[in-house]
C-alpha cells in the first residue's frame, strides 16, 4: 500500500515537538521512543505497518485542543486513534505524524434516563456505555462485534454498526450531539441532546468521516430500554444459495427480526472451539433474533420458523436459556478472531442488496478457488453487509498479494451488483484505492471538498479514504504552502 | 500476525513457541478491553496486545531488553484476563514468562531492585524464612510511614498483624477419610500460604476427609515454583518444581493418588502447565503426569457429592481469582458449591478485573495495585455482603487489607456449613452475622 | 424552469447566474425571491425492490405516489412525514424531494427515526451545475463521506437533488392509543417519558395542551402486530395509571385521524398567528414553553417538539433566552421570517463551517439565497 513519503522537515524537529507536547500534557503522555511508537505502528490491519514519529494520550477536551493546535501550528500530520480495533486500518500512522489516543478519556458524564440519554468521553468502549446503563434497564444499541473493545470515537468516525442494526439502525442513527476539535483547536458543538440539530446536518456528516473532519471528544448517545427478552435461533442450511434466499423471505415477509446473521461451515467450526456455542453442523447458519415479551416472541417466531421450514433446513434450534443465547452470540462475535487459529485473514466489508447475496456467495467461492485461497463467509445478512475472511499466509512471500488482489475483485463485485465498498468498517488504508470503482472523479471531489472546509490543510487522518492519485493535487499544493 | 524469525532463531524450542503464539495473534485488540493494566493506565504499552508487539520486537531482533520494554512487561499481572478473551486462544502466559525469563538473563536491574528481588526469592517461598521476615515486618509496621521506597512500604503495610503459629497438619502425614474412603488425594500444602493463614489447609483437610477422602501431606513438596518463575528465574522455579514432581510422582507410583488437590489457584496454575515448564526436561513425562491429576479443590470437591444445605441466610461476594477465572478457567465451580451448601452468592462488577494481587505483585508495583485494589473491594463492598470469599491467599490478603468486610477461602465456608468450625475471621469480624442455624 | 432530465438541470444550473428558487411540490411555504426552478419534470419510481426494503425515486415524484407504491407491498415511509399543506395553507402535491431537501419527519420519528435516518443515497447537481452521487441502495454503507445526511435538511442550499434512495419498512397489521386526560405539561412529559423509557416499543407521545375537546390531552401510540398490541397495551396502562385513569383508542382508523392530525398540526390550521417549531430536550419542553407568555402548544416526540402559536411578529427565540435546542419559524408573514429568519442562528464557529459548506457547494450563492444563512457576519 502507497503511502506519501514521510516530511523530512517534520522528522528533523522531533525532539522540539516532543517538548512541546509535554509541556501541554500530563506526565508520561507522550509517547516518543521508538522502541515505545513501535506499538502504535498499526491497529487490528496488521498487514500495513509504519511506527508514528510519536503518539499522545490526552484525558481532556482542552488537552487535545492544546495538542491540535500545535501541530497545527508545527504542520504536523494528526492521526486519532480510538482502540485501534479498525479492520480498514483507519489509524495506521505515517511515519512523521501524531498519533492522538483518546483511551484515557474513558468517562461517563452524565446519564439522563427520562430523555434517554447519556453523554460519554468518546474514549469509552461501546460495551461499557450499555455498562453504564444496563442495571436501570437501557442500553446502546449498535454493537459492532468488537464492541467490548472499540470505542465511541472509533465508532462515530467509521459510523459503526453491528448485527442488531437491522432494526436499531447504525452509529449516526444514535448520535445526538458531539464536542469536536477542529484541526487548528477550535472546539464546537454540534447537536445536543435534542433531536435533529439545526441547520445542516454537521452531525451526520461527521459520523463516518473517519477523523479527518475533527477529533470528537464527547458524545451525547441514546440509550433505548432493554426489550423483555430475546431469543435467537438457529437455522443451518446446506447450501449458501438456501440460506440467501431464506433471508429474502423472511424480510419479504413483513415480520422483521432485530437481527440475521450468516456464518458458513469454516466460520462455524473456528468460533465452536473459542465459543462452545454448539452451533449445528452445516454449511450455511443463520442466527435469527427476535425481541419482545415470551408471548410475542413465540408469535413472531412462528412466522420465521415456517418460512425457515419451508427451506428444509438441516436443523432447527431455538435458544432455550440466557445463558445459550450469550454463547451464541459469543461465538458469533468472536467470529474474526477465532479465525486467527487458523491463519491470517483480510476481513472485507462489502455491502450489497439482500437480493444479491446467492449469487455474490457463489461468486465468491469461485473466486477463492481461482486464486487458491480459503474463504470464511460471516456477516450481517439482514441488511446485506457481508463479511467475508480471506485466508492467508503473512510469513508466505507473495500471500498477501494474492489476497489483496481477491478482495479487491470481491469488492467491485460487490459495487457491480448495486453495492458498496464498506458497510460498517470504513474505507481507511484498505479501501482507499478502490474509492473510484464506486465514485467518479466529481463524487469524489465533492467529498473532498468538505474536508477542504474543516481540515484546509489536510494534516488530519492522511493518506486515507480518498485515492492517493485523487488527493495528489491538493496534498501538493498544501506542501509547497508549507 | 506476520513474524521475522530466522530458521536459525526457530530452532530454539522456547523461540519456536512463542512464534508459534506470536503467529496466532491477529491483533484485534479485544484482550485491551480486559487487562486490568490498560483499564488504570490507558496506555497500549501496557496491554496485552501492547506488550505482545513488545515481546515481538525483543525476540526477533534478538534485542538487548532496554527500559522501556522492561518496565511495560513488568508492569504485567499476569492475571491472564486476556487469555479469557482472546478469540484466537492466543496463549499469552507462555510467551510472557518466556519474556520474562529473557530480561532475566538479558537485562541487569538497578542495584535495588535486583536486591529486592533477590530477597523475595529467597524468603516467600521458604514457610520458616517467610514466617520470620512477617515477625520482622510487624515489628517494623509502625515506621512503615518513615520508609522511603514505596515498595519496602508496601511490604511491611501488607504484613499481617497477626501471624498464626505453625499447623502440624501441615507436616507430611496421611490423614484417613472420616467415612468409606472415596478418593486418596495429596493436599499440596504451599509456601507463603502456610505462613500467612493455616486455617485455609486445615478447613481443606476437615473437608476432604468427611466427604471420604484420604488426604497426603507428602514429604518433599513445597513451593510450585510460580513465584519465582514469574519474576523469569526460570533455574529456581525449575528446581522448586522438579521437587514436587519427584515428591508426588513418588506418591503416585506408590500406594497411588487420584488427584493433587491444590486451594492455592496461583499454585494450581502454575503445577497445571508443569507439562509446558519441563517440555525439554528429563522430568517430562512424569511433569505431564502430574500435570494430569493437578486440581484445583473445588473441582474435586464437585466430584465428591457435597450435601444440599438449606438457606444460611448469609450473603458471600465471590471472588474470582484470576489464576482460577483466568488461568484455569474455573468460574462456576466454586460458585455452585457455595449456592448447594445453602449461602446466597453475589458477584461484583467487573468481576474479571483482578484485584492487584497477582503473586508479588502487589509488593513490586504498589501504586498500579493499589489502585487495582480499591476498585475491586469498592466493587465488592456495593454487594453489601456479609462475607467476601476467595480461592486464593493472595488476593484474600490483598482484598482483607482494605476492607471491614471478613474474607476467608471458599473451603472455610464450605467446611462450615458440612460441619466444621466457624471461620474464624467471621468470628473476630466486628460486624456480627446470622449465625448458620444447621450448624448449632 | 423546469428541467426533465439531470443532465438538463446540470446545464441549466452551470449556465445560470440568476438565484434561484427550487420547488418540489411548492407545499413547504418558503416563497424565496429569485426565478423558481422545478423537480416536477423530475419523476418516477427508479428502482423499488421490497425484499430488500429499498426504493430509488426521482426527486420530484409526488409523495401520494411512493407511499401508493410502498402499500401494494404492505410498506411504508417509517418517519411518517408531515403534510404542511393545512399547516401552511399551501396548495400542489408534496414531492419526496421536498420531503428529504427539508429533512420532514412525524410523530414515529421519536421511534424509527427522521428521514435523513432512512435515506441510503442521493444525487444531486450542485451550484455549479456538476452531478454528484453518494451513498447508494445499501442499507449499510459508509464508503465516504456522508453527502447524503448532509443534503438532508439543506433545503437545497448545496445542491438540487435529483434522486433519492430510502429504506423502507413493512407496515404494521394494528395501531392503539393510550389517553390520559387533564395533564398538566409537567405531568404529560413525565408520563411520555416512563412510557418511552419502558420495553413497550411507543410510537407516538404527544401532548396536546388543548385537546379536541379543550381540555389537555396526552396520547401514546403502539403499533405491531395484534396481540402485541393488545399486550402493551396492558402494560403501559399498568405504568400510566398512577397518572389518571387511562382510555384506550384501538379503532386503527381513529387512531389513525388522531395520529395525522398530531402530524399535520392541526389544531393550528386556520388560526391565526405565528407557528414555530422547537426541538429541545424532552424534559426541558414545559420549562422552555413556560418562558412565553401568550401561547398555545402542542408536544409531540415526548415533549421533544413543541409546536408553538404565538400572536404575529412575536420574537420567540428573544423570548425563549438560551437552551439545548432551536427554534425554527414556520409560518409567519414574509416581514417576519425576514427580520427573525426562518433558522436559529447558529454558533459563531457552526456558521462558519455551514458558509465554507455553501460556498464550496454553491460557490456562486444561487440555490435558494440566504435561506440557511444565519449570520451575517461570516
Amino acid at each position: 500500500m502507497e503511502m506519501p513519503a514521510p516530511n523530512p522537515d517534520i522528522l528533523a524537529r522531533k525532539s522540539r515537538l516532543v517538548e512541546r507536547l509535554q509541556a501541554v500534557l500530563p506526565l508520561e503522555s507522550v509517547v516518543h521512543d521508538p522502541s515505545a511508537t513501535r506499538v502504535y505502528e498499526c491497529d487490528a490491519l496488521t498487514a500495513y505497518k509504519c511506527p508514528p514519529l510519536m503518539a499522545v494520550l490526552p484525558t481532556t477536551t482542552e488537552e487535545v485542543s492544546a495538542v491540535l493546535k500545535i501541530c497545527h501550528q508545527e504542520g504536523v500530520p494528526v492521526v486519532p486513534r480510538g482502540a485501534g480495533t479498525s479492520l480498514a486500518g483507519g489509524a495506521l500512522p505515517t511515519a512523521d505524524c501524531v498519533i492522538l489516543g483518546v483511551a484515557r478519556m474513558n468517562e461517563v458524564i452524565e446519564t439522563d434516563y427520562p430523555n434517554r440519554t447519556i453523554r460519554v468521553q468518546t474514549g469509552r468502549t461501546n460495551l461499557s456505555v450499555t455498562g453504564a446503563v444496563e442495571e436501570n434497564g437501557f442500553f446502546y444499541a449498535p454493537d459492532p462485534s468488537s464492541q467490548l473493545a472499540c470505542a465511541i470515537a472509533g465508532n462515530i468516525a467509521m459510523n459503526s454498526g453491528g448485527a442488531h442494526c437491522l432494526k436499531y439502525g447504525v452509529t449516526t442513527n444514535n448520535l445526538l450531539g458531539v464536542t469536536m476539535v477542529m484541526m487548528n483547536g477550535d472546539v464546537v458543538e454540534l447537536g445536543g441532546s435534542h433531536l435533529d440539530a439545526g441547520g445542516l446536518d454537521l452531525l451526520g456528516l461527521i459520523c463516518g468521516s473517519e477523523g479527518q473532519l475533527g477529533v470528537v471528544t464527547e458524545a451525547t448517545l441514546r440509550i433505548l430500554p432493554k426489550p423483555e427478552g430475546a431469543r435467537p435461533v438457529l437455522m443451518g442450511f446446506d447450501s449458501a444459495e438456501v440460506a440467501g434466499a431464506c433471508v429474502s423471505d423472511i424480510i419479504k415477509a413483513g415480520v422483521l427480526p432485530v437481527a440475521i446473521e450468516y456464518m458458513d461451515r469454516l466460520c462455524i467450526e473456528a468460533t465452536e472451539r473459542f465459543a462452545k456455542a454448539g452451533y449445528p453442523d452445516c454449511e450455511a447458519l443463520l442466527i435469527v433474533e427476535v425481541e419482545g415479551s415470551s408471548e410475542e416472541i413465540d408469535e413472531q417466531l412462528s412466522v420465521i420458523l415456517a418460512i425457515a421450514r419451508s427451506h428444509n433446513p438441516v436443523e432447527l434450534r431455538e435458544s432455550k436459556s440466557s445463558e445459550e443465547s450469550a454463547k451464541i452470540w459469543l461465538g458469533r462475535k468472536s467470529a474474526f478472531g477465532a479465525m486467527g487459529q487458523i491463519n491470517d485473514y483480510m476481513c472485507l466489508d462489502g455491502t450489497i442488496p439482500v437480493s444479491a447475496l446467492p449469487l455474490v456467495l457463489r461468486k465468491i467461492g469461485e473466486l477463492a478457488e481461482q486464486y487458491g485461497l480459503r474463504v470464511g463467509n460471516v456477516f450481517h445478512a439482514g441488511d446485506g453487509n457481508m463479511h467475508p475472511l480471506i485466508l492467508f499466509d503473512a510469513n508466505k512471500p507473495g500471500d498477501l498479494e494474492l489476497c489483496e488482489a481477491m478482495g479487491a475483485d470481491i469488492l467491485r463485485l460487490c459495487v457491480e451488483v448495486g453495492g458498496c465498498l464498506t458497510g460498517e468498517h470504513g474505507v481507511g488504508i484498505e479501501k482507499r484505492d478502490l474509492m473510484s470503482d464506486q465514485y467518479g472523479s466529481a463524487d469524489l471531489e465533492a467529498q473532498m471538498a468538505v474536508k477542504d472546509v474543516f481540515d484546509p490543510a489536510w494534516l488530519l487522518n492522511p493518506a486515507k479514504v480518498f485515492p492517493l492519485a485523487v488527493s495528489a493535487p491538493r496534498r501538493e499544493s498544501l506542501a509547497k504552502l508549507v | 500476525m506476520q513474524t521475522t524469525f530466522t530458521p536459525e532463531q526457530l530452532k530454539d524450542p522456547a523461540i519456536a513457541r512463542s512464534n508459534e503464539i506470536l503467529r496466532s495473534c491477529v491483533h484485534c485488540g479485544f484482550c485491551t478491553a480486559t487487562c486490568p493494566t490498560y483499564q488504570v493506565l490507558g496506555d497500549e504499552l501496557d496491554s496485552p496486545r501492547g506488550r505482545i508487539y513488545l515481546i515481538k520486537d525483543m525476540l526477533e531482533n534478538n534485542k538487548k531488553p532496554d527500559e522501556e520494554t522492561v518496565k511495560h512487561i513488568d508492569r504485567c499481572l499476569s492475571c491472564l484476563a486476556c487469555m479469557t478473551t482472546c478469540p484466537s486462544s492466543v496463549h499469552y502466559m507462555h510467551l510472557v514468562d518466556h519474556a520474562r525469563q529473557y530480561i532475566e538473563d538479558n537485562y541487569k536491574r538497578p542495584f535495588g531492585e535486583r536486591l529486592l528481588r533477590w530477597l523475595l526469592a529467597e524468603i516467600l517461598p521458604y514457610p520458616m524464612r517467610f514466617r520470620l521476615a512477617l515477625l520482622g515486618a510487624k515489628i517494623g509496621r509502625p515506621i512503615a510511614r518513615l520508609v522511603p521506597d514505596a515498595r519496602l512500604r508496601a511490604m511491611l503495610e501488607m504484613a499481617p498483624k497477626i501471624i498464626p503459629p505453625v499447623s502440624r497438619n501441615d507436616d507430611p502425614q496421611c490423614f484417613a477419610p472420616d467415612v468409606r474412603r472415596r478418593k486418596r488425594v495429596a493436599l499440596m500444602t504451599g509456601c507463603a500460604q502456610k505462613a500467612l493463614n493455616t486455617d485455609i489447609n486445615d478447613a481443606t483437610i476437615r473437608l476432604l476427609k468427611r466427604l471420604g477422602c484420604e488426604v497426603v501431606i507428602p514429604k518433599g513438596a513445597g513451593c510450585c515454583g510460580a513465584l519465582t518463575h514469574h519474576m523469569g528465574k526460570t533455574t529456581e522455579s525449575h528446581v522448586a518444581a522438579a521437587k514436587n514432581i519427584r515428591a508426588w510422582i513418588s506418591d503416585m507410583d506408590g500406594t497411588g493418588l487420584d488427584a493433587i488437590v491444590i486451594n492455592t489457584s496461583g499454585c494450581g496454575t502454575t503445577v497445571k502447565d508443569y507439562g509446558h515448564m519441563f517440555k525439554q526436561h528429563s522430568l517430562a513425562d512424569d511433569a505431564e503426569r502430574v500435570a494430569g491429576i493437578a486440581v484445583d479443590v473445588s473441582e474435586v470437591l464437585m466430584q465428591l457429592d457435597m450435601p444440599d444445605g438449606a438457606d444460611k441466610g448469609l450473603m458471600v461476594a465471590y471472588h474470582a481469582a484470576c489464576s482460577l477465572q483466568h488461568g484455569q478457567q474455573i468460574k462456576t465451580l466454586p460458585k455452585d458449591l457455595l449456592r448447594k451448601v445453602g449461602f446466597g452468592v453475589v458477584e461484583p462488577a467487573d468481576s474479571h478485573l483482578c484485584c492487584g494481587s497477582a503473586g508479588t505483585y502487589n509488593l513490586m508495583q504498589p501504586a498500579i495495585s493499589n489502585q487495582l485494589k480499591e476498585r475491586k473491594v469498592s466493587s465488592l463492598e456495593a454487594k453489601k455482603p456479609d462475607v467476601i470469599a476467595a480461592g486464593n491467599i493472595g488476593c484474600m490478603m490483598q482484598i482483607g487489607n482494605a476492607t471491614s468486610v471478613p474474607v476467608v477461602h471458599t473451603v472455610e465456608l464450605l467446611d462450615w456449613a458440612t460441619g466444621g468450625p466457624k471461620p474464624p475471621a467471621l468470628v473476630d469480624a466486628k460486624k456480627p452475622l446470622p449465625e448458620i442455624p444447621g450448624l448449632r | 424552469m423546469t428541467p426533465n432530465t439531470e443532465a438538463e438541470l446540470a446545464d441549466m444550473l452551470a449556465a445560470t447566474n440568476e438565484p434561484l428558487a427550487i420547488q418540489g411540490g411548492g407545499t413547504r411555504g418558503f416563497s424565496l425571491g429569485g426565478a423558481p426552478l422545478t423537480l416536477s419534470g423530475l419523476s418516477g419510481i427508479e428502482l423499488y425492490e421490497p425484499g430488500a426494503l429499498t426504493i430509488v425515486v426521482r426527486a420530484g415524484t409526488p409523495l401520494s405516489e411512493v407511499e401508493a407504491a410502498l402499500a401494494c407491498e404492505n410498506q411504508r415511509l417509517p418517519f411518517e412525514p408531515m403534510d404542511h399543506r393545512g399547516l401552511l395553507g399551501t396548495t400542489g402535491e408534496p414531492t419526496i424531494g421536498g420531503v428529504v431537501a427539508a429533512n420532514v419527519s412525524g410523530p414515529r420519528r421519536i421511534q424509527s427515526g427522521a428521514a435523513r435516518d432512512y435515506m441510503l443515497g442521493v444525487r444531486f447537481v450542485d451550484g455549479a451545475g456538476t452531478i454528484v452521487k453518494n451513498g447508494g441502495r445499501v442499507m449499510k454503507n459508509v464508503t465516504g463521506y456522508d453527502l447524503v445526511k448532509l443534503m438532508a435538511g439543506s433545503y437545497g442550499t448545496l445542491g438540487v437533488i435529483t434522486e433519492v434512495g430510502l429504506k423502507v419498512l413493512p407496515r404494521t397489521d394494528a395501531a392503539a392509543c393510550l389517553l390520559l386526560d387533564g395533564l398538566k405539561d409537567e405531568s404529560a412529559v413525565s408520563a411520555m417519558s416512563e412510557a418511552l423509557g419502558s420495553p413497550f416499543e411507543v410510537s407516538g407521545a404527544a401532548h396536546l395542551a388543548k385537546g379536541p375537546d379543550g381540555t389537555p390531552v396526552t396520547v401514546i401510540r403502539i403499533e405491531g402486530f395484534v396481540r402485541s398490541v393488545d399486550y402493551r397495551l396492558g402494560k403501559l396502562s399498568e405504568i400510566l395509571t398512577k397518572y389518571g385513569p387511562v382510555r384506550v383508542e384501538t379503532d386503527v382508523e381513529k387512531a389513525a385521524a388522531m395520529w395525522a392530525a398530531i402530524r399535520d398540526v392541526e389544531p393550528f390550521h386556520d388560526v391565526v398567528g405565528d407557528v414555530w417549531r422547537i426541538s429541545c430536550k424532552p424534559s426541558d419542553g414545559p420549562t422552555i414553553a413556560a418562558r412565553l407568555k401568550s401561547r398555545q402548544l402542542i408536544y409531540d416526540w415526548g415533549g421533544g417538539l413543541i409546536w408553538l402559536l404565538v400572536p404575529a411578529d412575536m420574537d420567540v427565540r428573544a423570548q425563549l433566552g438560551s437552551y439545548d435546542g432551536h427554534a425554527t419559524l414556520v409560518r409567519a408573514e414574509l416581514n417576519t421570517r425576514e427580520r427573525l429568519g426562518i433558522f436559529e442562528p447558529q454558533p459563531l464557529p457552526v456558521e462558519t463551517i455551514n458558509a465554507g459548506l455553501r460556498a464550496k457547494f454553491d460557490p456562486r450563492n444561487i440555490l435558494n439565497t440566504g435561506l440557511m444563512q444565519t449570520r451575517t457576519e461570516v
